[in-house]
């Protein structure tokens, strides 16, 4: 079974086209990653699994439900980390993780546990006692992506999850998410850094232009494509 | 309810910041600076006021005169010896507001039978309507004293005869008929009574309103630009909830910053001696109102309280449209003027304007106003128009069901993350 799979989804915005009947599959434990250039639905496709925005048409099932008919019951499992996240600026690290953790947890002991976590992710220490607003970009990433991870979400889907970090930053990121996906996470992720991708991910689908052109893991598409690198991957799937 | 509360709780968190309640804080204590002051100045210009007199004439008449204006609270410096323009030198370097010059002869002509003119130089050290009060008190007294002194004449001469029937052959006793109700009583004073009544519900209305929508719009908007809405949107809560926090929280800080608003207008309303005009009022006053009953009883004030309720409703639920249309904090700004304009322009028609006296489409581009609606209650409640309160009442309900549904379905949306309106910039695709 597989926690999501897209099947003929397309979405339009008026007359603009945005996805054009795009199918892919995410499966238990791995990292399922998109790639493409700017606008090719990338994140549009990552909204409408997140349940942000409607399917046109196709179909989009988590756990063998339909997103359309049961968003209640995918938020209740995923979480998502949008690219140009933000956090709520008055109030302080730790209340910010409090604040979302409540909205998951069923018991208080439930929300301690996330926070717990969530404190252990950011690597913050008394800063997070801080308010959000004083939080330099990567100390707001980081606090972000702890608020995704925090829950041991079924399905974390993580658009840009480095976005604006530095090197080092970026690395503990990476080793985080593959440490949730050994403890069971899955996650569809959205990079456009093909060095993380090809770290991250189990599976890739190359994207543009709202279609899907090639689907596998890094390895067989660079065997397929007679590459050396995943954008080289990318060049000859364009072409 | 307890993902509810977690929200409602975060929702009035953002609202109450330092710079609203600093604010708040400010505007009570300079309303109540300016209130004191004002009240200062109210009482100096009703006590002892200074005033200057030159006798010229020494009379009977004219020592009448001055005594009449002492027994007035007047605090009386004589310019005896003087000329008049020694006088006016004197009078005008002192603290005196005003100069009285009683000619020479004043007391002769009045013996006489002859009318005498005496001047009066006031001295304009500032323009407010209380300092002009002085040369009104002094008009006053002069009246009095020409009353006295005609009454007089008319006894000496027409002995036997009363004065007052002479000089006001005819009388009026005023009645006024509020539907089948009726009181001794003049419509002005009627109409001033039922005026401060009722003063204070329009501004309560329009602060709550324009307070509250400022405040849900502002936080559909920080939303947006925090860029915190999206992660909201996909937290396992319904989309209907983040609507009610939101329209919940800004409602209840909107009302209480209303109401501590109002407490700084009545400190301030206090001291223009708005107290003092209302105490005046009285009694009678009171009692004419009972008579034509022209005051709220519970019902009323119910009626009254669910207009307000609706109305509030309804702002909260347009506002929270117009915060997802808005792109940032500064676009906010801009969605809430159309939302003021809806609520002042029946708040001025309530004070300036007669709506059974305005043409039919006016009416109705006014009734179709859905503020409009609280701002008519009190007089129609006077009226006995209970067919149109209800109305408005029903009217409000439609409105805002229709409002909230939208907003509702446009939280439920991609609307919600792609409708926008920009000042001054073209639109953009929504893709990415």
């Amino acid at each position: 079974m597989s926690v999501l799979r897209v099947e003929g989804l397309r979405k339009t915005y008026g007359k603009l086209e945005a996805l054009k009947g795009i199918d892919f599959e995410v499966r238990p434990g791995e990292v399922f990653a998109l790639i493409g250039p700017n606008g090719a639905g990338k994140t549009t496709a990552l909204r409408i699994c997140a349940t942000l925005l409607t399917v046109t048409d196709g179909k989009v099932t988590f756990l063998e439900r339909d997103l359309r008919k049961e968003p209640d019951f995918v938020r209740e499992k995923i979480s998502y980390l949008p690219e140009e996240a933000g956090a709520y600026k008055n109030m302080k690290g730790l209340d910010y993780l409090k604040f979302m953790a409540a909205f998951y947890a069923g018991t208080s002991a439930e929300e301690k546990e996330f926070v717990e976590r969530a404190v252990e992710i950011t690597d913050l220490g008394p800063r997070l006692q801080d308010k959000v607003g004083t939080f330099s970009k990567g100390m707001t990433r980081k606090i972000l992506l702890a608020r995704a991870l925090m829950t041991k979400p079924v399905l974390a889907i993580l658009d840009e999850p480095t976005s604006g970090l530095d090197v080092l930053n970026a690395l503990e990121v990476r080793a985080m998410v593959r440490r949730y996906v050994r403890e069971g996470t899955s996650v569809l992720l959205s990079s456009h850094n093909m060095l993380e991708i090809e770290f991250l991910s189990d599976r890739v689908a190359l994207i543009d232009h709202g279609r899907i052109l090639d689907t596998g893991t890094p390895a067989g598409l660079k065997d397929t494509h007679k590459a050396n690198n995943l954008e080289e991957v990318f060049r000859s799937a364009v072409q | 309810m307890k993902r509810f509360m977690n929200l409602l709780r975060k929702e009035i968190r953002e609202l109450v910041t330092a710079q609203l309640v600093v604010s708040l804080v400010f505007m009570v204590v300079l309303f109540n600076f300016i209130g004191r002051t004002s009240r200062k100045e109210v009482e100096k210009a009703m006590g002892t006021q200074p005033i200057a007199v030159l006798d010229l004439d020494g009379s009977v008449s004219s020592q009448g005169l001055v005594k009449g204006l002492e027994s007035a609270n007047f605090k009386v410096a004589s310019m005896a010896g003087k000329t008049k323009d020694e006088a006016v030198r004197d009078a005008r370097a002192s603290e005196s507001k005003l100069l009285l010059v009683i000619p020479e002869g004043f007391g002769d002509s009045l013996q006489g039978l002859e009318s005498r003119q005496v001047e009066t130089y006031s001295f304009m050290r500032s323009f407010s309507l209380i300092g002009a009060r002085t040369q009104i008190v002094v008009r006053a007294v002069l009246s009095a004293l020409n009353d006295a002194a005609s009454d007089g004449f008319l006894r000496e001469k027409l002995p036997g005869l009363d004065p007052d029937s002479l000089k006001n052959p005819i009388r009026a006793k005023d009645f006024v008929l509020v539907r089948d109700r009726m009181a001794e009583g003049s419509p002005n004073m009627v109409a001033g009574l039922v005026s401060s009544q009722s003063m204070l519900i329009p501004i309560v209305l329009m602060m709550i309103v324009i307070y509250s929508s400022q405040m849900v719009i502002s936080a559909v908007a920080m939303e947006k630009q925090n860029k915190t809405l999206e992660t909201l949107l996909t937290v396992p809560i319904r989309r209907t909830s983040i609507i009610t926090a939101k329209m919940l929280s800004a409602g209840l800080v909107g009302l209480i910053s209303a109401f501590v608003y109002m407490a700084g207008f009545r400190s301030f309303m206090g001291g223009l001696g708005a107290d003092e005009v209302q105490a005046a009022a009285g009694q009678p006053g009171a009692d004419i109102m009972r008579q034509l009953g022209l005051t709220f009883d519970t019902t009323g004030y119910l009626v009254l309280g669910a207009a307000l309720f609706l109305a509030i409703l309804t702002a909260l639920s347009m506002a929270m449209i117009l915060g997802v249309l808005a792109e940032d904090f500064r676009s906010a700004q801009n969605m809430i003027m159309p939302l003021i304009l809806m609520v002042m322009v029946p708040y001025f028609i309530s004070i300036f304007a007669d709506m059974a006296s305005l043409s039919t489409p006016i009416k109705v581009l006014i009734l179709a106003i859905p503020f409009s609606h609280p701002f008519l209650v009190p007089q129609n409640l006077y009226l006995g128009n209970y067919g149109l309160i209800l109305g408005g009442l029903a009217y409000m309900l439609v409105v805002f069901v229709i409002l909230v549904g939208f907003a509702a379905k446009v939280f439920s949306s991609d609307k919600i993350l792609t409708m926008k309106l920009r000042f001054g910039k073209k639109r953009s695709a929504a893709a990415a």
